[in-house]
């Protein structure tokens, strides 16, 4: 039963509204406390962000930086509250993270000019996996506001002189506006996409380039999908319930139209 | 922590346009283990149906009207005062039973009566598949005159709704609208993206007739609408382009190879702090 459970939860998160699955997930495993974990690990979040002591800076915490309660920061490799046991990954695999975060701060800078970024990896028996994380959050005058949360998680399993990169992306956009005029609008939601390629790599510089490359290009291609989503079929659907035009007028035009084919097919 | 009812019961009342019946399967499955759920929601359906002018066909007509507080008799009686029926509502099924005739008796039927012939009219103008009503309030005193529109496409993945809801008191010279405007749009393709607006409205009328009335609302609808229109566009030119740019301000690319062989072999430490 556990599995019907386990979907029927999902489903439930698909639906509700989005802005309130972080209540909504809390309300779900409240009810059925067995779903914790796996709902946890497979349902995405706004991102919460903490300063790191050791650094200074501000990092972004996810599953994959938790252990128990304390989360890692990328910055420092310390966990905070201090563990002493806590999972860090292998010398190699955390030299790769350090660069990793390294890059990923210049992309951010670049897309998002501002906001937090995070990344973090950890060792698979053939290869590594990571998590890149980037979040902004804008408030354009006091009466419109918006937040982004990106969450890509990637697998790289190594092939002769290849790696194969298996990339999950969700994007998190919340956007909300108040106007007189308007009165309240609010557009909130996720959108998820994945993609796979076989890529060469030469050294392990490679790897960095390989994700960043993956990255930079799904994110692109959500960016579209979103605005197309948030701006386009929203508007669309305002449309297909009230009609600007008059619908008798419109009606007309079509049966006029359909006249004059009708003529010139005689 | 609530109890798991009060949980449920509030998904219930958070179901997307059109979706009721689905959130009733899940919920349903993720309390399998223990006593059928159902009946303890019945209070949420009522809740929800009529907060959202849920719809029904009248048995043995093709007609559907509108449950709301407005027009709730007692006892999960609902009436219509088009078809001047009353009918019996199972919340949870959404299906209306033991329809009895039901005469209009107000002061104000004539108003009534003429604002739902100019309802229908504007109604028909300009949305395709909606259901409306005017019921007398406030012991007789005012009129609500509701409008809800719908369109379900889950085979597309999108549900929208649009509701309005205005209250006018009856008096012998000018007067007020006072209402709200919803519109809910959800969209689950590979994703759960919503939009939920509230509008308030309030417009003042030299004369409570149908014909002014319906003309000032009809007028509020179509503002609203483009008023949405432009906010959609200056979000997108707005806060959506403050979050993320489509490309960097060079135009060019991130130079993975530069950026990665930059940095790499650099003292973490020295770099930059933020």
């Amino acid at each position: 039963m556990a599995d019907a459970q386990f979907d029927s939860a999902l489903d439930l998160l698909r639906r509700l509204n989005p802005r309130d699955t972080k209540a909504n997930l809390l309300a779900i495993t409240s009810i059925v406390p067995d779903l914790t974990e796996d709902l946890l690990s497979s349902v995405d979040q706004p991102l919460e962000i903490r300063r790191c002591p050791q650094t200074g800076r501000d990092y972004l915490l996810c599953d994959y930086n938790r252990d128990g309660d304390s989360y890692r920061s990328p910055w420092s490799n310390e966990f905070d509250p201090p563990l002493e046991d806590g999972t860090v990954p292998s010398e190699r695999v955390r030299k790769l993270e350090v660069a990793a975060n390294e890059a990923f701060d210049v992309y951010r800078e670049l897309y998002y000019e501002g906001g937090v970024g995070s990344v973090y990896f950890w060792d698979l028996d053939d290869g590594f996996a990571g998590v890149i994380l980037l979040k902004k959050g804008v408030t354009a005058g006091s009466q419109s506001s918006g937040e982004w949360d990106s969450i890509h998680v990637f697998e790289a399993t190594d092939r002769a002189r290849m790696s194969h990169y298996k990339l999950t992306s969700t994007v998190i956009l919340h956007l909300a506006n108040e106007t007189e005029a308007l009165g309240e609008m609010d557009l909130s939601g996720n959108m998820t996409r994945q993609v796979e390629a076989d890529l060469p790599v030469e050294s392990d510089a490679s790897h960095i380039a390989n994700v960043g490359r993956l990255v930079e290009d799904m994110e692109l291609k959500m960016r579209n999908l979103l605005q197309e989503v948030y701006f386009g079929k929203a508007k669309d659907v305002v449309g297909e319930l009230r009609s600007f035009g008059s619908l008798s007028e419109s009606n007309r035009d079509r049966a006029t139209q359909l006249e004059m084919i009708r003529g010139m097919q005689k | 922590m609530a109890s798991t009812i009060e949980l449920i019961s509030s998904f219930i009342e958070g179901a997307p346009p059109g979706e009721p019946r689905y959130l009733t399967i899940d919920v349903q499955a993720l309390t399998s283990d223990g006593d059928d759920i159902l009946p303890s929601l019945a209070p949420a359906f009522a809740r929800y149906n009529e907060g959202q002018l849920a719809t029904v066909k009248l048995p043995g007509s093709s007609q559907e009207v509108i449950v709301s507080e407005f027009n709730r008799l007692e006892d999960n009686r609902y009436f219509d005062t088009e078809s001047q029926t009353s009918f019996e509502m199972d919340h949870t099924t959404q299906t209306a039973f033991n329809a009895q005739s039901s005469p209009l008796e107000s002061q104000n039927a004539d108003l009534i009566k003429s604002l739902l012939k100019s309802l229908a009219v504007h109604a028909k103008e300009h949305y395709p598949n909606c259901s409306y009503g005017v019921y007398p309030i406030e012991n007789d005193s005012a009129v609500a005159i509701l409008l809800v529109a719908n369109r379900y496409s889950p085979n597309n993945f999108w549900n929208g709704r649009f509701r309005a809801i205005y209250q006018v008191p009856v008096s012998d010279s000018s007067s007020s609208v006072t209402g709200k405007i919803h519109v809910d749009v959800h969209y689950y393709e590979d994703g759960n993206v919503a939009m939920n607006t509230t509008k308030p409205v309030s417009l003042s009328i030299n004369s409570v007739t149908a014909e002014s009335i319906i003309s000032r609302i009809a007028i509020a609808e179509r503002d609203y609408q483009e008023e949405l229109n432009r906010a959609f566009v200056q979000m997108a030119e707005g806060a959506f382009k403050g979050l993320r740019r489509q490309l960097p301000i060079t135009r060019q690319k991130v130079e993975w190879e530069k950026v990665g062989g930059y940095r790499l072999g650099q003292d973490i430490s020295g770099g930059k702090g933020r």
